[in-house]
């Protein structure tokens, strides 16, 4: 990996986060193995560059890892259960025919060219999905994401800081604590040992909570602004407002009958109710954020670099018609507008 | 600790409801729908749910904020995440599940569904990866933490430690059964003899899904079962005395959590 | 003092909830503003809760009853929970790398600020104000876990400083620290108080570092009852007194001194009397017999990785010894301490324990030879070495873990396989009517160690080795401790403990090392090593310098010889 100077860590996270959503929409709408190539090929190539040093980044190759076995899986499964018959080479492997409780399947039969093509498609379209959050996360810091969580969250941000703090911290301590457990000389059966071990980790870990808890509420944490009282209750009614617009939309999504207009609109509009309530809430509590991560042109670009991409994608089979091995104008496009991050961040 | 008010309530209980959908769309799809496509479905659902997590972990935040609740909630979450790597030697996640549902059992219904999102969520940053299953997983660690809120209150000793052990076995199993039901289409795609068909009767889905689930998974979710009970029986004993010592110490409100009777010994303090 | 102060007490009653005990009762008191003002009292006192009650955290974080009002600046802290006091009051806890919410230093410089609701050019001006203020500029964007102990102690103190509090509250802010350390620390609270007018409240147990600065004490005791006032008045009914108090009674020094210049000035005739005394006595250096050798290393050497704790130490330690080893923060005290008892990391080198039971009747000014070959401590299954050589650690809490002091004592017996109830009786020596069915977790840092002493002292082993066991204890269990350590010691036993407590080490050891960056500097008897120098010495020899005297022991000793 290379890893260049320019630090990706300076960009806004929401930036990166709304390109990596683009392409991963784009990949659903990918006609075939070619064009699903030409966006993982993208996202690496701004990865390889871009990428920060946190140990989210350092993880990427196994995402990478992982995005290659679920290739494989998919490709196991049709050679053992899958519906066989089409058209290219044929390899035929013995079909062994399960008993009727099993639903009368036949395991592994002829195996077709263009079915094993179709499996590999579909599992490298997944794998690029996958990746597509990978590269996300490679190229913010996680923990410095969370600091921009909008002050409703609190409850996730907070814990979630703390826990990234203290976890470090809880296997140093456990390592202590087996470490002095020796010391007494004693031969305990396993499942002593271990809750032996645990208990002065988990009752250290306890009072630790407890001291940081104590630390937050002398720094003032979660003050009220003295104009709040009384929001709770909008905030409340909003929230739930908005988990009726999803319950109901969520159904008439899934079901086949209702109008495609009324389902998106409910989910729509179950979300614009969670973002009202969401800022009120957020309105209520007192407190700002030191050194904000800036919004500018770059990662207006970046963004919009991302929605292009979606939006090309989706339409993609109305402009033109996917060649073979699903080869595509639209998507190679699409993989070039993926890379604009890289002049753009590099420029300043 | 984490006051459920009626408004609260209705809010998890629409969320739980979302979240069933979500997590059957294979069995209930029907011909037609969006989500016919099988690649987009999981994503588009995926996004809803973090939507519906987001509004319920805002609605439990907005009364009686309480810095110590949300220090328990990120110390908890921390065990939580440090312990997935081990337990993906044995079965994959049982071990996570564990403090999930004892911290569930002592600070209650709110407070257990708040720590399975949280717990998922560092978990999922710091040793699990992200991805588009977090959301499923997260709602489903969240109900093993509800569910564990709600279990009958007065139970003590080793009764107690037999209906957690018990519960956490089933947590574990369905907790294995249902990720299988909502990514089912997800990892199969549709050519194959055992893939979900759009519109199709229940029972022929269901028939296809338990096939599936058995050649996959039953060994996993099985042992995941034993895990986590077995778990449960060893540290469950200590993990509770110590999380209902520390509430008692620090004045969390009575009424929410679980903490019992009065010490009559005096705690010295400088 | 005057009726206005800045921090207000009336007839202010405490109570925790599940406790019947009163921890204060009936407190009246007024600091004025810009002081710093010291508060002292036994373990087991409500000094803590005192403190905890300034910002308001007693009663509303921790649960109790509070009778009476308590006013800060004005406001009353019944009705102010500590979020409302954040802007007024800063507060540093006794573990300061626990209260830490973020993971970088500037970030948790400036989450204060982030609470308060300032804006964000305030909070840039603002850190870079306090990372001046406290020296922090090399620090600035390290992570919070790489900081050694002092820095930590130093980012605590500046984060609270950042919301610009009118008073800071400091729970035992020296007691981790070694001797730079703790200085650099004072200096910078004395500079907040005389340069910036904060009104610092103090709780130490240590208060040979601080007395001199203070300008007012407040004196808790066990009753729960407070006294206020000057800190000569405090000091002369006090039963807590660092050793220049307690010199200064001996001598009938008026008024009292509290810094070691004051008491050079007044000490010339006690130093006139001493040098008589002490030439009239001779030394007799064959009285003094060392016993058996217990453990020998030589060229001990311990590695992690790139960094060399310890490179080549050779010492031996003798039989009825108790010997001291000190040096900076991370010279390799723990690394050795660890390395003998046999747990630790040994990257080369030997260690021997050698057994000296049952032997013949010793002779008089020989240092005698080993009688058997000895054992390497690494070698041995830990239910064999726990009856050799015992180590009590530094957080002494890690080692227990059953929830009753009874339990734990009768673990304790049936791993060594000992008759049942001979760590119970350890422990009643050491820590008298400590009740069996506490929770270990419950009991004080002194009735900790004890317990943990008890336990580990089950199998009677000749060598026994402390890493730090004098942090956060307070004088009398310190005396405490030290009289078990000779009584040990008499026995035979041979003693290794680490220390940065001089005061401790010159009343209770025989020999001190001295290490720093893993070499081994100097080896000898305890008096010739305080008192060679400066930084070592105790604060007896640094007020009756050139005088090789260490403790008030040794000088009332001195002093009654003739009479």
């Amino acid at each position: 990996m290379l890893g260049f100077v320019a630090q990706s860590g300076t960009v806004h996270p929401m930036a990166w986060w709304g390109w990596a959503v683009g392409v991963a929409i784009a990949t659903t709408r990918s006609p075939g193995v070619i064009s699903t190539g030409l966006l993982i090929a993208a996202l690496v190539l701004v990865v390889a560059i871009f990428h920060g040093d946190s140990p989210f980044a350092r993880a990427f190759p196994a995402y990478l890892g992982l995005a290659a076995a679920i290739v494989t899986i998919r490709v196991v499964f049709y050679i053992l259960v899958g519906i066989k018959g089409g058209t290219g080479f044929e390899v035929s492997l013995p079909t062994i025919p399960l008993p009727d409780w099993a639903g009368g399947i036949e395991l592994l039969g002829p195996v077709s060219g263009s079915g094993l093509m179709a499996s590999f498609s579909s599992g490298l379209a997944l794998a690029a999905l996958l990746l597509c959050f990978g590269a996300a996360i490679a190229l913010t810091d996680p923990q410095r994401t969370l600091r921009g969580l909008p002050a409703s969250l609190h409850l996730l941000g907070t814990a979630t800081v703390i826990a990234m703090t203290l976890a470090p911290q809880l296997v140093e301590s456990w390592q202590r604590v087996r470490r002095a457990q020796k010391l007494r000389g004693q031969r305990l059966r396993r499942g002593r040992s271990v809750s032996a071990t645990t208990s002065p980790v988990l009752q250290d870990a306890l009072e630790r909570s407890l001291k940081i808890a104590a630390s937050m509420d002398s720094r003032g944490y979660a003050r009220l602004r003295s104009d709040a009282s009384g929001g709770s209750g909008a905030v409340l009614a909003l929230m739930i407002t908005a988990l009726i617009g999803a319950a109901l939309g969520t159904y008439a999504l899934m079901d086949g009958t209702t109008p495609k207009w009324l389902s998106v609109s409910l989910l729509v509009g179950g979300a614009t109710a969670a973002v009202l309530g969401s800022v009120i809430a957020s309105r209520r509590i007192h407190s700002t954020s030191y050194r904000p991560d800036p919004w500018g042109t770059r990662e207006a670009l970046i963004i919009v670099s991302g929605m292009a991409i979606a939006t090309l994608a989706f339409f993609s089979a109305d402009i033109a018609s996917p060649g073979t091995a699903g080869w595509s104008a639209v998507f190679l496009l699409c993989a070039v507008l993926a890379t604009t991050p890289i002049p753009v961040v590099m420029a300043r | 600790m984490m006051l459920l008010g009626f408004r609260t309530g209705l809010a998890l209980g629409l969320a739980s409801g979302v979240g069933v959908l979500a997590f059957t769309w294979p069995l209930l799809t029907g011909r037609g729908s969006l989500l016919e496509h099988n690649a987009s479905a999981p994503i588009v659902l995926g996004l809803v749910l973090l939507g519906v997590l987001s509004v319920v972990l805002i609605a439990l935040g907005e009364g009686g904020i309480d810095a110590k609740a949300i220090a328990m909630l990120g110390l908890l979450a921390a065990v939580g995440a440090v312990l997935r790597p081990l337990s993906a030697g044995s079965a994959g996640i049982e071990l996570v599940f564990l403090f999930i549902v004892l911290g569930g059992r002592v600070f209650g219904a709110g407070f257990g569904f708040a720590l399975g999102s949280i717990t998922l969520f560092v978990s999922a940053l710091l040793t699990g990866g992200l991805g588009p299953w977090l959301p499923f997983q997260m709602l489903a660690a969240s109900w093993i933490g509800m569910g564990a809120g709600l279990l009958p209150r007065g139970m003590r000793g080793r009764l107690e430690i037999t209906v957690l052990a018990g519960y956490g076995a089933v947590c574990g199993f369905l907790y294995g059964q249902a990720m299988n039901l909502s990514f089912w289409p997800f990892t199969l795609g549709p050519g194959t003899a055992l893939s979900f068909h759009a519109g199709a009767p229940l029972a022929e889905n269901l028939h296809r899904f338990v096939i599936f689930s058995i050649t996959t998974s039953l060994g996993w979710d099985l042992a995941r079962a034993c895990v986590l009970a077995v778990g449960i029986v060893i540290l469950g004993r200590h993990t509770l005395d110590a999380l209902r010592r520390t509430a008692r110490l620090a004045a969390f409100s009575p009424a929410e959590s679980d903490v019992g009777h009065r010490d009559q010994q005096s705690l010295p303090r400088q | 003092m005057t009726q206005d102060g800045i921090i207000r007490f009336d007839r202010v009653g405490f109570r925790y909830s599940d406790s019947v005990r009163q921890v204060l009762h009936d407190v009246t008191l007024a600091i004025p503003e810009g002081e710093l003002c010291l508060v002292i009292g036994p373990t087991g006192s409500g000094k803590s809760t005192l403190l905890q009650l300034v910002n308001g955290l007693a009663p509303h974080f921790t649960g109790g009853e509070l009778t009476g009002t308590i006013t800060v600046a004005g406001r009353d802290t019944s009705t102010h929970p500590p979020r409302d006091l954040a802007d007024l009051v800063g507060v540093v806890g006794q573990d300061p790398a626990a209260g830490f919410v973020t993971g970088r230093v500037d970030d948790e410089l400036a989450y204060g600020m982030e609470q308060l609701g300032l804006p964000d050019r305030v909070m840039r001006t603002r850190v870079e104000e306090v990372i001046d203020l406290l020296g922090l500029d090399a620090l600035r964007s390290r992570p919070l876990s790489e900081l050694s102990a002092g820095e930590q102690q130093r980012v605590a103190i500046a984060s609270v400083l950042t919301s610009h509090p009118r008073i800071l509250v400091l729970d035992e802010p020296t007691s981790a620290l070694d001797p730079t350390g703790a200085e650099e620390v004072l200096a910078a609270i004395l500079r907040l108080v005389h340069d910036l007018g904060i009104t610092v409240l103090v709780a130490e147990q240590r208060l040979e570092r601080v007395i001199q600065y203070a300008d007012s004490m407040v004196l808790v005791g066990v009753d729960g009852t407070a006294r206020f006032g000057l800190p000569t008045e405090i000091l002369q009914g006090s039963p807590l007194a660092p050793p220049i108090v307690e010199l200064s009674r001996l001598a009938g020094w008026d008024p009292t001194p509290r810094s070691i210049r004051d008491a050079r000035r007044l000490a010339g005739p006690m130093r006139d009397r001493l040098t008589e005394r002490l030439s009239q006595q001779s030394e007799d250096p064959a009285a003094h017999v060392r016993g058996a050798v217990a453990l020998a290393t030589k060229g001990l050497r311990v590695r992690y990785g790139a960094v060399h704790a310890l490179a080549g130490v050779d010492l031996a330690l003798h039989e009825g010894e108790v010997t001291a080893v000190m040096g900076r923060n991370g010279s390799g005290k723990s690394s050795l301490l660890w390395a003998l008892q046999g747990s630790g990391v040994r990257t080369g080198g030997t260690v021997l324990i050698y057994d000296t039971s049952g032997g013949s009747p010793t002779q008089a000014g020989a240092v005698r030879a080993p009688r058997q070959l000895g054992v390497d401590p690494q070698s041995l299954p830990p239910e064999q070495a726990i009856r050799r050589i015992a180590l009590v650690p530094q957080s002494p809490s890690d080692l227990l873990y059953l929830d009753s002091v009874g339990a734990e004592c009768q673990a304790a017996d049936r791993a060594v396989g000992a008759v049942s109830g001979i760590a119970a009786e350890l422990l009643d020596r050491l820590a008298p009517g400590l009740s069996e069915s506490r929770h270990p977790r419950d009991l004080s840092e002194g009735q900790r160690l004890a317990l943990v002493l008890a336990v580990q002292l089950a199998g009677q082993p000749h060598v026994l080795l402390l890493d730090e066991p004098t942090r956060g204890l307070d004088y009398d269990a310190k005396r405490r401790l030290g009289e078990v350590l000779s009584e040990l010691a008499d026995v035979g036993t041979a003693v290794l403990l680490s220390s940065h407590d001089v005061e401790f080490v010159a009343h209770t050891a025989d020999r001190v090392l001295v290490l720093a960056r893993g070499e081994l500097l100097t080896d000898g008897p305890v008096r010739d090593v305080l008192t060679a120098s400066p930084s070592f010495a105790p604060q007896v020899a640094r007020i009756l310098r050139p005088l090789p005297v260490l403790t008030v022991d040794a000088v009332r000793e001195a002093l009654a010889v003739q009479s």
